[in-house]
């Protein structure tokens, strides 16, 4: 016997997915979070896991996690006190950023609050040039005095930026050993570590939000990693990270700006395991929960990696699936604004009060309501009938609204349920069509709470004409984290022409970087077998200061990967851009490498074939409001539980299951594959 | 509120069409900013797009560059003065930046703008404004100084460019290899803009686009007018005074702002205009204007050319504020800085607390050139962020781009990398802001020198000025520009030759505080003392 374990801990819940490898047999378990102390609610869901499973505990064979810690600390502004050390002259250049005020045209908008006090930043005398030499060497006093200053002001992480540290880190470095003398207790993080690459603000946010979430990080992982070893379990604990990899906790504890992302990365590596088994590399996932939607876009089965993006107002550069975040959710509030327009969100009424037919007081209408007045969601009862629900407020809240606009109250409903589609769609079009990506190419992943209830009309306005809806769409990012590899990213930036590269060089730098993958992967205890890196390239013509990611053949570096590596720049270029320059030379920027231990993954059952005949999973029906037909039609509907593998149903349908409902509109037809996912497609 | 013009369109296409709008102006920057060459695009985004109907109306603008309105407004109109349909072709790009001739507020600012059709009919137009760095070290006493004039004219046929008009563009510049890879750029985004539109009229069929673009612009004006109606009827005055690097003195300037139900008309009352670069061309009032009412009005407006109806702007022909040919106009933005605090002024009267004190009330330009050691030339653009108006019931904002502007910095690292100039300073101002109940936010102190001789001109306001405080607020400090320590070096030419060792700053202007420094919180007063911000009396 051997299982492996998925804990996602969420805001409001707490999953667990338990895998018997010997049998395939899934399990899910959802505990309530205990968000003062997420590790709890996480090992009280991991011992009640195992007890109702009935394992051993010697026979964990892995435990993966997935959190929100980082994330939630940086929104919340639960980080420590930090202290920064940085060049003198620019001590000020975290607050200023690139000068833009928050919002154009709102003068009441502000920054995001600044991580560092400016009492406690403090500039040194040090300068390097730009070819890496030393203009003035680093005043080690200066050093010395700050780390005393800001040791006695109570600090507990001290970020230290200087300028070029991504060609040179001589000068950190030897910061970071005057730092331990002074104040050995501080939580230390390195720009030329955190994040070596160029331009120096957003170098300088990644390590200040990698202080600032330090030793929240370090605790949680200690205060976890004791209460999962007083339970018994024997195995390291793996922590995903924004690249949508796991790692082991004291790598986490250290670069906890990589874990921003944790949670959501978790269910597009869960989508794409999914893609794999059903033979579909093409994906857009949509995984929309109570108040927003996270969608991603994988292309021959994998996500694009950026290398830099802001949360939550603050610029991070460091490797992140390219998830792309957007205030739309079940409990998303609809509104007339003062043009008379409808509006829906960014808003949400969240779990408390929720949406208007949950009778918990409000009277402003959300998503959910309108589901439940056009009856696409049971008008009864949500959660397989465990929470009931009063339809009657829902109609009341949403006729407002339709007497404002002047509109019915189910053409008001529908037209609520375009528009959060319509947001969502700009979503996916950001990551699709504004990437040269053509959407209708890409079949949809729909999971979370509500996403399986939305995704045929986003679907339809996005032209896509196949959705997958995996077995357990409401715990899919817990089920992702046992079909997470290791992961981790390395990279250094030097500017070199492409001209003018030969394969020696471009060998020398990628052997700098498998140096340091090499250091990865014995301390994780990777297998050589298990070991595999991949290569990348960032390119642009000398000149532009975007770079576009180029693949990098493995193999042997030679002249002819560098004529690939070109022939990949030009066409990228031509997609995004419309033209390439033949005239103008090409630069390689940034050098990176993603070094990946293979995990033995959780192996998925096929279940025997039964035949399409889907009328044992029929339950009923109930009539459902559809704006072809122009009113209600009777729709059969099915419980997901009883669906069996090879069943067909024809929409109109509505697929119930605990977690989830399915919206299967009637020019769509649904089917069920071997692994019990829900495959829909327009006829 | 209802508009006149009422469509019977469903809002709910309205909403999907305006949010597809506005994805594609988006998507059109970004490929401008992602694929050009010039630190001025690239690093500080000093660019804005935008969609238009057949006849120019604005469809959509994206959230660049408030001041870039002013490029939009006039140029298909006087395109379409000059060029007949019929000869109009898929493939055809017009390029113009001449204020008189309805190209952009001033000469660098060179504005694009590419037919869509649909279905062989012209639907509307894509069109952008990138600030081309440069035209540097020109003279300003008149426009004819200022650069090459360039009327709205054809730079593509049907695809194909029109060589004679390159080349004689690119004669007339300093950098035109940084001129060429921006104009590609600019046609980039272009091409995305017509791909787009040409997608959604395939998609709903161009008459519901139209008319979807018809309702976007009512549903805008009925917002505007929502908002007007609800601030209390009046006619509100305010001043204040207007000095450059460049005159001697300074300016009078005035506004008479008068709600009556739910329009406005405002009444600007300016001096002749002047022999300097300092006038404003009627487009950049009307940008300046939009701007400073949708901010305190509703800033939730589209930006379309609906929430223009209910606005009349006066302002006598001549005058600094509505200049004529041939005033030079290069640094108008100054100015415009002062329309809004003009503009908010005003307003105070009866919304004070949705304005904010006075911003610093100038964007500080310095703008670098000289030679390379092949020969060739450089120049380096910067204009420098100052502080923001203290808000009733909070501090304003440090070291930010307000009002007309929003450019980005250029990274220590990228400017190092491209020109001879090393910076060594970029911190707050900490004595810049104006002290209150809430302090006006601190400008900063920029400060480079030069590893090789070059001439560096200078614009800005509020050097001798000060950015008003409200409700007892004090002012915020005046900006200055320097050079080895002395502010004495500069004339009223504004340019400065620097040899190699030379420190060179600007310090930009602190706002206004608001409300009455005895009453600023002492914890608040503790932590300033702490982070060594000394506000200004």
């Amino acid at each position: 016997m051997a299982w492996r374990i998925g804990v996602d801990s969420g805001g409001t819940f707490t999953d667990v997915c338990l895998i018997d490898d010997d049998r395939g047999d899934l399990s899910i378990w959802k505990v309530s979070s205990t968000p003062d102390d997420p590790s709890r609610g996480i090992a009280q869901a991991f011992a009640e896991g195992i007890e109702r499973v009935g394992a051993d505990v010697a026979d964990v064979s892995f435990f993966g996690h997935g959190t929100t810690v980082a994330t939630n600390a940086l929104i919340q502004n639960r980080g420590v006190k930090t202290g920064l050390i940085t060049t003198k002259g620019f001590r000020d250049l975290l607050a200023i950023g690139r000068q833009k005020r928050p919002d154009l045209y709102d003068l009441q908008a502000d920054k995001p609050v600044e991580l560092v006090s400016r009492d406690l930043r403090i500039g040194v005398s040090e300068r390097l040039r730009i070819d890496g030499s030393v203009e003035t060497p680093l005043a080690e006093d200066e050093v010395r005095t700050a780390a005393r200053h800001l040791r006695d002001a109570g600090v507990e992480a001290v970020a230290v930026c200087f300028l070029y540290s991504f060609l040179s880190d001589a000068h950190e470095r030897r910061a970071a050993e005057i730092i331990a003398e002074e104040f050995p207790d501080a939580f230390v993080a390195l720009s030329s570590q955190v994040a070596p690459e160029f331009r120096e603000f957003e170098r300088l946010s990644t390590t200040v939000v990698n202080a600032y979430l330090g030793p929240v990080m370090r605790g949680y992982v200690r205060a976890l990693s004791g209460k999962l070893a007083d339970a018994g379990l024997d195995v390291a604990p793996q922590l995903t990270q924004s690249n949508g990899g796991v790692t082991g906790f004291e790598i986490a504890a250290e670069m906890p700006v990589r874990t921003v992302l944790s949670g959501p990365s978790t269910g597009v590596v869960a989508a794409q395991a999914l893609g794999q088994m059903s033979g579909i590399g093409n994906l857009i996932t949509f995984d929309m929960g109570g108040t927003s939607s996270d969608v991603a876009l994988l292309t021959d089965g994998s996500c694009r990696m950026v290398a830099e993006a802001e949360v939550h107002g603050y610029p991070l550069n460091t490797p992140m699936l390219d998830i792309h975040t957007v205030g739309a959710g079940g409990g998303s509030i609809a509104y007339v604004d003062n043009g008379g327009l409808l509006k829906v969100g960014p808003r949400s009424a969240g779990a408390h009060p929720g949406p208007a037919c949950y009778g918990l007081g409000t009277l402003e209408p959300t998503v959910t309501d309108a589901n439940v007045v056009l009856q696409t969601q049971n008008p009864t009862a949500l959660l397989n009938g465990q929470m009931p629900i009063d339809r009657g407020l829902s109609v009341a809240a949403i006729e407002r609204l339709a007497q404002q606009l002047g509109l019915g109250v189910m053409e008001t409903a529908d037209g609520i349920l375009d528009i959060v589609t319509a947001n969502t769609a700009k979503a996916i079009r950001l990551i699709s069509v504004q990437r040269g990506h053509d959407p209708r190419d890409y079949a949809m992943v729909a999971f979370g709470g509500a996403g399986p209830v939305q995704a045929a009309r986003l679907a339809r306005e996005l032209g896509m004409s196949r959705i997958l809806i995996p077995r357990t769409p409401g715990v899919l990012c817990a089920l992702g984290l046992l079909m997470t590899d290791l992961r981790t990213d390395y990279s250094a930036t030097q500017i070199m022409l492409l001209d003018d590269a030969t394969p020696d060089m471009l060998r020398g730098v990628f052997d700098g970087l498998r140096a340091q993958a090499e250091i990865w992967f014995n301390a994780e205890a990777i297998a050589p077998e298990a070991r595999n890196v991949t290569l990348r390239v960032d390119m642009r013509y000398a000149g532009q200061n975007y770079e576009i990611a180029t693949d990098l053949p493995t193999e042997e570096i030679t002249a002819e990967s560098l004529v690939a590596l070109k022939d990949s720049f030009l066409a990228h270029h031509q997609r995004l851009y419309g033209f390439v320059a033949e005239a103008d030379a090409i630069q390689m920027v940034t050098y990176r490498l993603q070094a990946t231990g293979s995990v033995p993954k959780a192996d998925h059952p096929k279940f025997p074939h039964a035949g399409p005949d889907a009328s044992a999973a029929l339950t009923g029906s109930r009539p459902v409001w559809m704006r072809d037909a122009g009113g209600f039609v009777e729709t059969p509907i099915f419980a997901r539980d009883l669906l069996l593998p090879g069943n067909v149903i024809q929409g109109p349908a509505i697929i119930d299951q605990l977690d989830t409902t399915t919206v299967v509109p009637p020019d769509m037809v649904a089917t069920v594959d071997l692994y019990k996912t829900l495959i829909l497609e327009y006829n | 509120m209802r508009a006149p013009t009422e469509t019977t369109l469903n809002p709910v296409t309205v909403e999907v069409i305006g949010s597809a709008f506005s994805s594609a102006v988006d998507e059109m920057g970004e490929a401008l900013v992602r694929a050009s060459y010039s630190t001025n695009i690239k690093e500080r985004r000093d660019c804005s797009t935008a969609l238009c109907t057949a006849t120019g109306d604005i469809l959509c603008q994206a959230e660049h560059i408030p001041m870039h309105l002013g490029s939009f407004l006039q140029f298909v109109p006087k395109l379409l003065e000059v060029y007949s349909l019929d000869d109009m072709h898929p493939g055809d790009v017009f390029i113009g930046n001449d204020p008189y001739a309805g190209g952009g507020t001033h000469l660098p600012d060179i504005v694009m703008a590419s037919p869509i059709f649909v279905e062989g009919a012209l639907f509307g137009w894509a069109i952008n404004t990138a600030h081309h760095s440069d035209f540097a070290d020109r003279g300003h006493a008149h426009i004819y100084q200022e650069g090459l004039r360039i009327p709205p004219l054809r730079l593509d046929r049907a695809g194909v460019r029109q060589d004679e008009v390159m080349r004689l563009f690119l004669l007339n510049c300093q950098v035109p290899k940084e001129r060429v890879s921006d104009l590609r750029a600019q046609m980039a985004a272009n091409r995305l803009g017509i791909v787009r539109v040409q997608e959604l009229c395939r998609k709903f069929g161009s008459d519901i686009v139209r008319d979807a673009g018809k309702a976007l612009m009512d549903y805008a004006e009925r917002k505007m007018r929502a908002g007007i109606a609800a601030i209390t009827d009046g006619r509100y005055v305010f001043e204040d005074v207007y000095e450059s690097e460049s005159l001697e003195g300074h300016l009078d300037l005035g506004v008479t702002l008068t709600i009556a139900g739910d329009a406005m008309q405002l009444d600007f009352v300016s001096p002749p205009q002047v022999r300097a670069g300092l006038n404003v061309i009627y487009t950049a009032l009307q940008a300046t204007v939009y701007y400073a009412v949708k901010a305190v009005v509703d800033p939730s407006v589209l930006p379309n050319a609906g929430l223009a109806r209910p606005i009349t702007i006066n302002a006598e022909p001549g005058t600094l504020l509505n200049c004529a040919h041939p005033a030079a106009v290069d640094g108008r933005i100054s100015a415009c800085q002062r329309v809004v605090d003009l503009v908010h002024g005003a307003l105070v009267q009866v919304v004070p607390h949705r304005v904010t004190a006075a911003s610093c009330g100038s964007v500080h330009v310095a703008s670098f050139s000289g030679t390379r050691p092949g020969g060739g030339l450089w120049v380096y653009l910067e204009t420098i962020a100052g502080g923001s108006g203290a808000r009733y019931n909070k501090d304003g904002l440090d070291a930010v781009q307000v009002h007309m502007t929003n450019t980005s910095n250029l990274p220590l690292e990228a400017l190092e990398a491209e020109y001879p100039i090393t910076l060594l300073q970029y911190e707050f101002a900490e004595d810049s802001g104006g002290d209150g109940r809430f302090l006006g936010g601190m400008g900063v102190r920029r400060v480079y020198r030069a590893e090789a001789p070059c001439r560096v001109q200078i614009m800005g306001s509020r050097l001798s000025s000060r950015a008003w405080g409200l409700d007892g607020g004090a002012p915020g400090k005046s900006g200055a520009f320097l050079v080895n320590g002395n502010p004495k070096a500069i004339d009223l030419s504004g340019t400065i030759d620097l040899v190699k060792g030379d420190v060179f700053a600007v310090v930009t202007p602190g706002a206004g505080g608001y409300g009455d420094p005895a009453l600023r919180d002492s914890a608040a007063r503790a932590q300033d003392a702490k982070a060594g911000r000394r506000p200004a009396r």
